[in-house]
């Protein structure tokens, strides 16, 4: 015992030894005179392919679609959900970054949570995904005998209802609930509506036209002055080049 | 005793006035940007991309292996005026020599007595790296004997003291047509002295009096403001110009830039840029698009831009230049503009080219060289795509 506590402190030592060295290299950047700037610099971001999935399987690609059209239904304001490409944008963002949890700290230890922090599990936001679009086929399968997309819309929407409601619990795990995961599905779908059309969404800028926002414009001075008159513009996605 | 207080007093003179040459050739250095080209501590190695292939410059720190401390006065005086190294080498005229021909002696023996007391700095230099023929260093002798006029400036007594000051700072040390008058094949000076010229991949403006393409549309304060500031209301250096604002003329006297100013404003009209682009209705209809989207934010809608920052337009001489290759380069790369002490800024303009097509660039610099009273030969999507494979993106 008194060995590991004297190894620990050894330890200690080295280790705030080591700090102020790690902290010089970390901090060693200073930038005086000129600013950094190299021609042709840029990273912008990559249009996805509208073609093939690259996450979803054949099953959960029918079930996603039928959600997303219930979430956003065709009507006479916009398109529905799935001609609208969300459920595409949902398939790229789990394909990519975000669905590995790139950006969040995902390791132990995992405690509750508050409701405002988040999820606090293990699950990445594919594994989620995939979690749940299991337990919702195995909860419809055993209450309608038929997976998700199969059922009528009126059905549709009451599963969907009652996973937000509290109503329905699917078998997922523990720290991450139904309704968890039904609002996932509703944050990531709008997203995919409003979201600009290279990220796979919001097709010929479909809720763009909708709501009559211009999209990736940065100068109105020639129209600032037009009290009470609509902006006449199409709206333009980042990689519009004209407009 | 007497004899100790002599030698003082002549050390001291002595020193004096060799103070006096270091500070008056430190100067000679500023006016000749030595550093545009030798690096900041003179020891060599910026390469110079010819249309004959690459030179890099050398070594000219007092480093007896690898500079120039083995050379005397005269040898210093000969490379300077006559391109001629010890050893009878020949030098390229990339080291502006033919420029460097109308200094008088006493700059020369003046930057001789700065140079003596540069660091010496050990850097081989591998200069020569043309291709061949181009690489024989003797061929320059036959190069000098059919281009090569040297002859002393000699002031025009028709013409004012300041303009004087300023034809020869122009044409002698600041050597403006090294890259502003155009080469012929052989690499030597050929048409309107300072009337635009393209040079690795840039163009260097008009300076004369034509109002298309020239300083026409600029005062002789203009001209002041930007070489002592690197922007005016007019335009902002940038690219290989930034560089020669920072190290050279942002540290030239007053009256110099004033007699500079003076000179350059009293140059006659070049032969204009070729006119403007006629039969280009698409082109223009949709650079107008593209300009809306994707310019007019910092160069405004009306082409004005904004005060110092963003550079107008409208009335750009730099828009207007006969070769758009700048433009063109500046479009697809971006470009950082020059910070001085006065102007210590030094905006950016990001690339466009991960977002514009070769056609829509083209589109767009046909647009902005047309528009508002803008007048210039069109941009064809071809050209373009030469600028973008040689420089990459």
């Amino acid at each position: 015992m008194s060995e590991q506590r004297a190894l620990s402190r050894r330890r200690l030592l080295a280790s705030v030894a080591a700090l102020p060295i790690l902290a010089a290299t970390a901090d060693g950047r200073s930038i005086s005179g000129h600013l950094p700037w190299s021609p042709f610099a840029g990273e912008p971001p990559k249009p996805v392919s509208p073609l093939g999935w690259y996450f979803f399987t054949p099953g959960e690609i029918a079930a996603v679609e039928a959600i997303v059209n219930r979430l956003i239904p065709a009507d006479s304001l916009s398109p529905g959900g799935k001609d609208c490409g969300c459920a595409v944008y949902i398939d790229r963002q789990l394909a990519g970054d975000f669905g590995q949890a790139q950006r969040l700290y995902n390791k132990g230890p995992f405690m509750p949570g508050l409701a405002t922090q988040g999820y606090q599990g293990d699950l990445t936001p594919a594994g989620r995904y995939r979690l749940g679009l299991r337990a919702l086929n195995d909860y419809t399968m055993a209450t309608y005998k038929r997976g998700f997309a199969q059922l009528a819309p009126a059905q549709q929407d009451a599963v969907l209802a009652g996973m937000d409601g509290g109503k329905i619990a699917l078998k997922l795990k523990p720290g991450f609930s139904t309704k968890e995961f039904f609002e996932m599905m509703l944050q990531n779908t709008m997203e995919g509506f409003f979201a600009d059309p290279l990220y796979g969404g919001n097709r010929n800028m479909a809720s763009w036209k909708m709501i009559g926002f211009p999209g990736a414009r940065y100068d109105y001075r020639d129209h600032i002055d037009k009290h009470n008159v609509p902006y006449p513009r199409p709206p333009v996605s980042i990689y519009s080049a004209e407009g | 005793m007497k004899r100790i207080f002599l030698a003082i007093a002549f050390a001291a003179v002595s020193t004096a006035a060799s103070a006096a040459d270091v500070g008056a050739g430190r100067y000679q250095s500023v006016l000749g940007d030595c550093e545009g080209c030798h690096g900041k501590n003179l020891a060599g190695g910026v390469e110079l991309m010819t249309p004959f292939g690459k030179l890099v410059a050398p070594n000219i720190t007092q480093d007896k292996d690898t500079g120039i401390g083995n050379y005397t006065a005269e040898d210093f005086r000969r490379a300077m005026k006559e391109g001629i190294a010890p050893g009878g080498k020949r030098l390229y005229p990339a080291m502006p020599y033919p420029a460097y021909a109308r200094m008088s002696d006493a700059d020369i023996a003046a930057l001789w007595a700065y140079f003596r007391t540069i660091k010496p700095v050990r850097h081989v230099v591998d200069v020569n790296q043309l291709r061949f023929p181009f690489n024989l260093r003797f061929m320059m002798r036959g190069w000098n004997m059919l281009f090569f006029r040297p002859a002393p400036y000699v002031p025009d007594a028709s013409k004012s003291a300041a303009w004087n000051r300023g034809a020869y700072i122009a044409t002698g040390p600041a050597h403006c047509g090294t890259c502003h008058t155009s080469k012929s094949f052989f690499g030597a000076d050929t048409g309107l002295a300072l009337s635009g010229a393209l040079l690795q991949g840039w163009f260097a403006p008009d300076l004369t009096g034509d109002r298309d393409a020239g300083l026409g549309g600029w005062s002789a304060r203009d001209v002041v403001e930007y070489l002592k500031t690197g922007r005016n209301g007019h335009s902002i250096a940038s690219g290989p110009m930034a560089e020669v604002v920072e190290h050279s003329t942002a540290n030239m006297k007053g009256a110099d830039l004033q007699a500079v100013a003076v000179y350059l404003k009293d140059l006659p009209p070049s032969a204009g840029n070729g006119g403007g682009a006629s039969g280009v209705e698409a082109q223009m209809k949709s650079g107008a698009g593209i300009y809306r989207m994707n310019c007019a934010a910092c160069h405004s809608f009306n082409g004005r831009g904004d005060s110092v920052l963003f550079p107008p337009l409208a009335g750009n001489a730099l828009v207007r230049q006969a070769g758009a290759q700048t433009l063109v380069r500046v479009v697809l790369a971006g470009s950082k503009a020059v910070a001085t002490p006065a102007a210590p800024t030094g905006p950016g303009m990001p690339s466009f080219a991960w977002k514009l097509n070769d056609e829509q660039v083209a589109n767009v610099l046909t647009y902005i060289r047309n528009n508002w009273g803008n007048r210039a030969p069109a941009v064809s999507a071809d050209e373009v795509a030469k600028i973008r494979a040689r420089h990459g993106s």
